[in-house]
Order: C-alpha cells, then structure tokens, then sequence
C-alpha cells in the first residue's frame, strides 16, 4: 500500500463505499488508500463493476464514502457541507466527462469560464489565452456545442477543466465517446497540460490505449486496488488487464 | 446584472426552450388578460357612468328631495315634493331657476305595435329644454312646448325608426296617448341615456301625462353666478319644511352613479373570480411544464452543480425562468386585457346593454395587480420544479439514473392529506357556520375549495396508475378495449409510469369540471326545488312580471281585478322598513294573496290584512318572540313609525318573504308612487283558460312593460333565466377548461420530445406511423378522462354541500343530474382527441434514422 504523501494533490484514506444493506450489499470500494502525486497523470483502471467510477465520484466530492476520508490539497472532503463542496468543486476541482460535457446553451467561451462565473471570480486573461491556445479553440469560441465536431466539444471541456487552474482534475472516460485518432489528439493535448501546464490529471479509462498516455496506472477489481504501473505503455497495460481479467 | 452565469443561463434556458414554453405563456397570459380585462372594464364603464351622471346633472346646483329615516340614498323609495314649493323657493335671494324634476316609467311603442325593448329603464320626463338646468341636450329639432308634442333621445328613435314629424305612440302611467316627435335629444357625450330610453314632455304635459299630480320626484335649483351656493342652500334649508333636505347636485349625482357602479362592481368582481380560477388551473400548467423541462434537463443541471454551481443558483435559474415567463406573459397579459374588456363590451352592447361609450382606462392599481398575480402565480408554480432541481446530485452528470430519485422524492402523501382535510374543514366551515357574513362564506370555502383540490391534486399520483389501467380497460367502450392492441397498450403504460406528471396534467382538468359538476348540482337542485315549490305552494293562474325591474303601475292590478273571468287578484308590492333596528324588506298585499300562494298559516288568519295587521314568517316571530295580537315597531323609509299588531304567523315564506302588511297599510304610512312587483291572479269559476287569457291579454296591451304568464310559462321562463346564468357561468369556465386542454396538449408535446428515441424505435422495428399516433392519441385520453373522474368525484360532494348551505327558500331537495356526469365524460374523451392532435402529429412526423441518433 502506498503512504499518502505530502505533495500529494489528492488521495483517499481507508476509503469505503457500500450500497444497499445486509444481504443486497454491495462493496463498491473496499478500504481504499491510494494518493496522487501534484503534476502526474494518473489513469484508474479496472473491469466494469470494479469501483474504479466510485472510486473518482468520491475523490472528486459528487459522491460520500460510507466510511474513510478523502483528502482534496490540505481539505479533508468529509468536513464539507454541501456549500463548501460545491465550492471546493468549482475552485479546485476540473472535471471532463464522456459525454453531456457542455451546457447546450451556452457559447464555447462561456461553457470555459462557466465555473469561475459560477462563483464571481474574474479569470485569469493571460492563462485563458494559453489554454485556448493549447487546445486550439481560438476560432470556435463563439460556437455554440451543436455547432462543434465531437472532439471540439471535448477539447472545450478540457479548456473548461483547465481555465480555473484546479487542484486537481478527474476525467471520466474522457475519449469513450470518440473515433481513435480524435480520442489521441484529446489525449495527447491533456498530456501536455501535465508536461508543459503542471496540472495534475485523474483519469478513469478502459482503453489501455488512453492509459499508455499516464505516467502511472493504477488496477482496481472488486473494489481493492490490485495491481500499479509507473510509465505505462499501452502493450503493459493490455498485459496487466489480460492477468486481472483472468 | 448580465454578466451574471445565473441569469445568462436563465435566459438562455428560456430561448432555447421557447417553443416548449409557449404554451405555458399562453396559459398565464389568458389568466392575466381576465383579471385586468375584469378591472379595466369595471374602471371604464365606471368612469363613463359618473361622466353621463354628471353631464346629465348639467345646471344642476342644488336639489331639493325628501328625507329618508334609513337606507340607501340611491335605492330609497322617497315620497314626493309638491310643486307648489317651487314659489317659494324662487322668491330666495341668488336663485336663478327652479324646475320639477319629474321622472316615470313610459314605454315607447314602435310602429308596428311592439314596444322599444331597452336595456335600461325606459323613462318619461319632465323637460324645460337645453336652456333649462338639467344636462339632456337637442340634438336634432325643437323642444317640446305643448300637449300633444315630445322628444325622444336619438339613439331610441334611430333604434324604433322614428324622425322628427312623426306620431309617436308612448305608454305611460297614466295610459297611452300620441305624440307629435318634436326633437331629438342626447347628452354632451352620447345620443342616448346609457340603455334607457327617454320621453321628454313639456313639464305641463308631463305633470298629466306622467299622473304627477303637481308632486315631483325632486326640485332642481340653479344659482345665479354672483351667489354662493352654500349660502343659497342654507337659505332653501331655511324655508324647507321637516322632512325636506336641500342637497348639491353633485351629490345625488353621485349616489345615483354610485348605485349602477356598485352593481358594475358586482359584475366585475365575478369576473375576478373566473380569473382566478382561470389562474388557479395555469398554475397547474406551468407546474408541469417546468417539472418536466427540469427532469428532461437532470443531466444539463447535474453537470452545472458538478462543476460549481450551487444548491441556491440552481434555485435561482429555476425559479428565474419563471420570472421571465412571468414577466412576458403579464405583458402581453396587460395587453389582452384591453381585448377582453372592449371584447366583454362589444359582446353586452350587442345584446343591447349599451354601455356608455369610454376609453379604456388601464389605472395603476390595475397594472400592478395585473403584474403582482401574474408573475406571483408563474414564480409561485415553479417553486416546486425549482427545489427538485437543486436536490439533483452532481454525481447524476455521469450517472443519470442516480439523479432520478432525487426528483421523485417527497412527502406527498402526508403532505396531500393534510391539505386535503384542511381544505374540506375550511370549506365547510365557510359553507355552514359562515362566519363574518357574505365575505366570510366566500373566502372560507374559495379558499377551502382551493386547498381541497391542492390535496386532491397531490393525491391523485397515488392512483393515477391504477385508475389509468382500469380506464384503458373499459375504453373505448363499449368497443374493443385500448388495452387489447399494441398502441393502445403502450398508450396505458405510458400513462401509468408517470404517474405524477399524468396526475397534475389531469388535475388543472378536475378543476375545471369540478367547478362544472358542482355548478351543474346546485342548478339542478335549485330547478327541481323551485318547480316542486311552485306545484306545492302556488296556485295562481296567472302571473304578471316586469321584465325590466321597475315595477308595473298599480292601475294593472287594478283593472284586473275588475275583469268578471278572474277570481281573486293580489299585487304584491315591496317596501324597506326598520323593525328592531334591522332594515328589511316588508311585502304588501291583498288578502286575497291567500287564494293564489298556500303561505301555510299556522296560526292566526290572512283576513287579519285588512284589519292593518302584520303577518310574520315562523322566523322573524320566534326572533322576536311575538304571538298573535302582539305589537311590533316599525319604522318606515320616510321617518313615520307604527305600531302593527301581528295578525298571523306562516310557514312558508319563498314567494311571501319574511312580512306581510296590507296595500292600504303601505298606503297610509307613504306617498312614494307605489309600483307592483308582481301580481298574481286565478280564473273565476267557471271560466274557461282561454277565455280568461283572452281578458287579460286585453288589459296587458295597455301595459307594455308587463308580461302575462301562465303557470307553464312562468315556470319555463324561471327556468330559462337559470339556464341563461347556468350558461354564462359555463362560459366563464369554458376559459380554464380550455387552459387545463392546453395542459394536456403541453405535457403531451413535451413527452413526445422526452421519447423521440422511443418512438424512433417503434418506428423501426415496424410501428406505422397511424398507430403511434393512435398511441398518443390514447394516452390523451387516458388523461383526459382521469381529469374528469376526478373532477366528478370531487364536485359532486361540494355541490351537494352548497345544495344544503343555500337557505330553504332557495333549494329543499338536492338532485344530482346524471345526464350531465355522462356529458361531461364524454366530453372529456373529446377534448383528448383535441389535445392530442398537434403532439400526435409530431410524433408520427419523426424521422426514424434521426430520432434513433438523438440522445
């Protein structure tokens, strides 16, 4: 089991999640202890039904364990009321979804800065520009998301992810929505946001593909974390699922 | 502030759902434009009648009338002036005029005999000309000088197709002679008298022909222009002899208006009370509307609070979104509201109501109601949806289904009992303990009534699936059940696994009928009362009535009573007296009264009338705790007081009232110019029907404004003028029966969007295009006749309820029409039909490849 360590964005601590009771219970997450590391790129991965999407729903403060703690920085989630997390959500957490990314009615550039106009902070112009720079939406900011390509939308999400320098971002099976070559790109530019932006980046995936671009993976099955990776490829990490599965 | 991500995102909500909300505008905008028509026409007609009042006050400086010991100013029956004061009051210092004012009813007969029907009263008056003091002016011709000679106002003589020159037949107390048309008049402002028709006599001629006897309703005064008036006044009041008052024109102008605008208020506040009912059900709709627009939007507001946005700007977007709606409907709402009310006026003018001709007043009171109800009832409905949305979860972004629970949660069932029984305590309460009178009764059951159906309307989720299943198994009877094919079952399921949607789109549909089915028991209640009433009680032969509520001359009465082929003949007149410090309505009568209406006389003898006795109803005597022989104090509207012993006591007071003195009793203690309200009279012995009808039709043609009815006949007309009401209160909630239509029609729209996957793949895997629409088509009217048993199951019991409230001399047996409960269910499987028609339209519309790929 790996110590959460002090540089740490984010980790969960004994973390467990049970839903439904006696006899129908089911053991989502079953004492968990795991941290991410400030900067890296981190993928969870597992077989369906492993607790690896509960597992970021609590980290990320949309879900509450049934007992442990999650650590977001130096807040501890469970001390929040609802407020606060909403609040922790649009200050220090990214989020980028399969899919239903983006509000239908909202501009490009307004689905981007939502979260900060969420809570009256003014962004930042200078990191703005790079993010939309970097994932270059420059001329589709006025767009509406009908008016965008599948991985333009995502790439938006990403920007939207970025723009308010979170803590930490947790991504949802980011590419699951999307052919190959525009999933690659969307990879590729959320590996740059770790190399070159610093941020740090949690990703759920199935695709060993999406998790070669990690610098760690982490397994789950059955709730417990099973198995981890440093510097994948995706030829490992297909190896490593192929073990688990059987 | 725009910047602002709540309200862009409100707004945007708005537009990009502007088609889906449409409907609900429409809804709130109907119910807007009711209320502000309601006090915009009040305000007009109201503003136009003190005009016409004034301007037909004219030169009008002071007026001389009798005194009244209580009552309404306006209404009173006041006993006459003598003329021949107006010397002495012509002597005084700063008089410049003195005219009689003398006014009587007078009908004019066009010239194919019939006479001019009016909306108002039909009037025959003294008149001095324009250059005299009162408003009236000549339009056309010259003023009446000489017997023989009369004017009449345009409008009437256009109407009868009179022009100047022509011999003018007129009807007036006195008889019926012919008039040379001299002249036609008007007012500053119109050319005629507001509905009334008006005869203008020379005041020679009038005092004769009007049978004024040199005793004038009232004395007009005008002042020189150097004299104050309150001066002049005070010296009028000197010379006045007791039970005279000298008053500003003004004034009696005023009383006069304010009595018709206190009826116009009445009429107003009716309307109000449709409104609100019209709003009530709108509430309903946009209720709806929004609970579903916010389920169909779970994952759009999930994604919103998972990335910021909190509990309360959730709120905020909600309940903003319907501020907007609010605020769009109230506009154009304010904007109806000038239809309506020019709407209401064309419609009564057209049935020769002739309200004044006046330009619509929108005051500030109206505008701020208008704005107030309006947006308070839109932001009031969307409270509900609004809170559901903030109890989305975030997490639902990613897994919807986690976020349907929160919409569903509630405390409904509590909740809806709860308001159901304080509804129905409420409601009985106002209906039989009544506290704080009229008002109180109003407000308590309105208020009762509102909070039942809330109950009933919560409730309703809980047996919506139920009763939806056992209504799609019985129709369309007696065919084959819907249950029995494909569409029709999908259209059941659908119908049941919403309940709740399924349950409050019915709901603005129960009110509607709940109203109509309550309506429809006290109507059928109060008929079958009457008729019984009259059959058991009433034995006259012969009924004569004044159409237009100013009285029959006493001389009908009088000559009827002396035709050989009828029996016994009795007036009856009504007079306003104080007994025991409580003003009320005393009936005067011949004893002969007692052959024509079995007033079950218990004790004492109706023969007793002609001894200047008072005969009492059970009630008032055991109130007053008097017996035969005891006296009884009463002060009549001019100030005399007697002393009446009580002749006998009797038991049925529905077409005697609560008193009964003899004609030469009234006669005796008043000289107001007495008028038969009613008078009733049966055939001699051995007289045949026809020949009797024959006699009496005779005299009624001297007496234009009466109308002679038999037994049949009066009891069809009483019927046909509830039937009138009956319809016209149908009509009022014809509006929110059509709001609780659109209801069905939104929610149907907005489920067809809700599945466009669905149908697309019912269409693929081989649904034609006739049975989807036949599916929707059926769940409509799965709906729609759930909205109707609801309706019928609740507003059967309140109308019973109002049935047993309403006093004895209104209804005795409660009857419920079953032929109307069929009507209204059946009905109510057309307006499903009629809902369903642009929903189902385009759902059979969709593309199969495109409705698949959407998600």
């Amino acid at each position: 089991m790996t110590q959460v360590s002090t540089s740490a964005a984010a980790g969960a601590i004994n973390a467990s999640k049970i839903y439904g009771k006696d006899d129908s219970e089911v053991r989502a997450l079953d004492d968990v202890t795991v941290d991410f590391a400030l900067g890296q790129f981190t993928a969870i991965m597992g077989p369906s039904g492993s607790g690896k999407s509960t597992l970021m729903h609590c980290l990320a403060g949309l879900d509450s364990l049934t007992s442990g703690r999650v650590i977001i920085g130096d807040t501890d989630l469970a001390q929040l009321d609802d407020k606060k997390l909403t609040s922790l959500r649009r200050e220090k957490v990214g989020f980028i979804f399969q899919a239903y990314n983006l509000i239908p009615t909202l501009t490009a550039l307004e689905n981007i800065t939502l979260p900060m106009d969420l809570g009256g902070i003014k962004p930042d112009q200078e990191w703005l520009d790079t993010v939309i720079d970097k994932m270059n939406l420059r001329n589709r900011l006025s767009h509406r998301p009908s008016e965008l390509s599948g991985g333009q939308q995502q790439r938006v999400a990403v920007a939207r992810a970025l723009a308010s320098r979170p803590q930490i971002i947790f991504a949802d099976e980011p590419t699951g929505n999307l052919d190959s070559k525009t999933g690659a790109e969307i990879l590729a530019f959320m590996k740059h946001a770790v190399t070159d932006l610093g941020q740090t980046i949690v990703m759920v995936t199935h695709d060993p593909v999406a998790a070669g671009y990690a610098d760690r993976v982490i397994f789950l099955a059955d709730g417990k974390v099973v198995d981890e990776v440093e510097n994948p490829t995706a030829e490992i990490v297909l190896d490593r699922m192929k073990r688990l599965g059987s | 502030m725009m910047a602002s991500p709540v309200v862009r995102l409100t707004l945007r909500g708005v537009l990009a759902r502007k088609f889906r909300i449409l409907l609900t505008i429409l809804a709130v905008v109907s119910g807007v434009a009711f209320v502000s028509g309601a006090f915009i026409l009040t305000d007009s007609v109201k503003g136009a009648i003190n005009n016409l009042f004034e301007e037909l006050r004219g030169d009008v400086d002071l007026e001389i009338r009798s005194t009244i010991a209580f009552g309404d100013a306006a209404r009173a029956q006041r006993d006459p002036v003598p003329v021949s004061i107006i010397e002495d009051i012509e002597g005084i210092d700063g008089v410049r005029l003195v005219e009689a004012n003398i006014i009587r009813e007078s009908t004019i007969i066009k010239e194919n005999g019939d006479p001019l029907q009016t909306s108002g009263p039909a009037f025959g008056i003294s008149w001095n000309g324009p250059d005299g003091l009162d408003g009236r002016t000549l339009l056309e011709g010259a003023i009446p000088t000489k017997a023989g000679e009369v004017a009449i106002d345009k409008a009437s003589a256009e109407r009868a197709g009179f022009v100047i020159g022509d011999t003018v037949t007129i009807v007036g107390p006195t008889g019926k002679d012919d008039f040379v048309l001299v002249g036609l008049t008007g007012t500053g402002s119109t050319s005629g008298g507001g509905g009334a028709s008006v005869s203008a006599f020379d005041p020679a001629t009038a005092n004769e022909f009007l049978g004024a006897d040199n005793k004038a309703d009232s004395i007009y005064v005008g002042v020189t222009p150097e004299a104050s008036r309150d001066d002049v006044q005070q010296a009028i009041a000197d010379v006045l002899a007791d039970g005279y008052e000298v008053i500003p024109g003004e004034q009696s102008a005023k009383e006069t208006a304010g009595a018709i605008n206190d009826i116009i208020d009445i009429f107003g506040k009716v309307l109000l009370g449709f409104a609100a009912i019209s709003l009530f059900v709108s509430a309903f709709l946009i209720f709806n509307t929004f609970a579903i627009i916010v389920s169909q939007r779970l994952r759009e507001l999930a994604l919103l609070r998972a990335v910021g946005a909190s509990t309360r700007q959730i709120h905020q977007m909600i309940v903003g979104e319907g501020l907007v709606v609010g605020i769009i409907a109230t506009v154009l709402g304010l904007l109806g509201g000038l239809g309506v009310a020019k709407g209401i006026t064309a419609l009564f003018n057209a049935a020769g109501a002739a309200f004044p001709a006046a330009d619509l007043l929108i005051s500030s009171r109206t505008i701020i109601l208008s704005v107030f109800i309006g947006i308070g009832v839109t932001v009031a409905a969307a409270i509900v949806p609004a809170l559901r949305a903030g109890r989305i979860p975030p997490v639902a972004a990613m897994r919807p289904e986690l976020g349907f629970s929160a919409l569903q949660r509630s405390k409904r069932l509590v909740v809806g009992m709860v308001t159901l029984f304080a509804g129905i305590a409420l409601f009985s309460v106002g209906l039989f303990v009544q506290p704080g009178g009229t008002a109180g009764t109003l407000g308590g059951s309105a208020v009762g009534a509102v909070l039942l159906f809330l109950g009933v309307a919560s409730l309703s989720t809980t047996v919506a699936a139920p009763v939806s299943r056992v209504i799609s198994r019985i129709l369309p009877f007696p065919l084959r059940p819907m249950t029995r094919s494909v569409p029709g079952r999908l259209a059941s399921r659908n119908a049941q696994r919403t309940p709740r949607r399924t349950a409050s789109t019915a709901s603005a549909l129960m009110v509607g009928l709940a109203l109509v089915s309550m309506v429809s028991v006290v109507a059928a209640s109060v008929k079958k009362s009457f008729t019984d009433q009259l059959q058991a009680s009433v034995t006259a032969d012969f009924f004569v009535t004044n159409m237009s509520f100013q009285g029959l001359p006493v001389a009908f009465a009088e000559r009827l009573a002396e035709l050989p082929e009828l029996g016994s003949v009795s007036p009856f007149r009504a007079t306003q007296a104080l007994i025991n410090g409580e003003e009320k309505q005393i009936g005067a009568v011949k004893p002969e009264m007692g052959d024509l209406v079995d007033i079950d006389i218990q004790k004492g003898s109706i023969d007793s009338l002609d001894d200047g006795a008072i005969l009492l109803y059970t009630d008032p005597a055991r109130d007053l705790n008097v017996d035969i022989g005891d006296p009884v104090d009463i002060t009549w509207q001019n100030g005399t007081t007697s002393t009446l012993k009580v002749g006998a006591i009797y038991g049925d007071s529905s077409v005697a009232g609560n008193w009964l003195v003899s004609l030469d009793t009234l006669a005796a203690v008043s000289s107001a110019t007495p008028v038969d309200f009613f008078i009733g009279a049966d055939i001699a012995d051995g007289v045949s029907i026809e020949d009797a009808r024959k006699a009496v039709d005779k005299v009624a043609a001297d007496f234009p404004s009466a109308e002679v009815q038999d037994q049949a006949e009066f009891q069809k007309s009483q019927e046909d003028q509830l039937n009138q009401l009956l319809a016209i209160v149908y009509g009022l909630l014809i509006f929110a029966i059509f709001i609780a239509v659109l209801g069905i029609a939104n929610t149907m729209a907005l489920s067809v969007f809700e599945r466009t996957r669905e149908f697309g793949l019912l269409r693929a895997v081989g649904m034609s295009r006739r049975h989807l629409k036949r599916s929707v088509r059926w769940e409509a009217i799965i709906v729609s006749v759930f909205g109707a048993t609801l309706g019928i199951v609740v507003g059967i019991p309140l109308g019973v309820s109002v049935s047993l409230a309403l006093p004895n001399s209104f209804v005795t047996t409660t009857v419920i029409p079953f032929n109307t409960i069929v009507i209204i269910l059946i009905a109510s499987v057309v307006v499903g039909i009629f809902a369903a028609i642009f929903p189902a339209r385009r759902a059979a519309k969709l593309d199969v490849l495109d409705a698949i790929a959407t998600h």
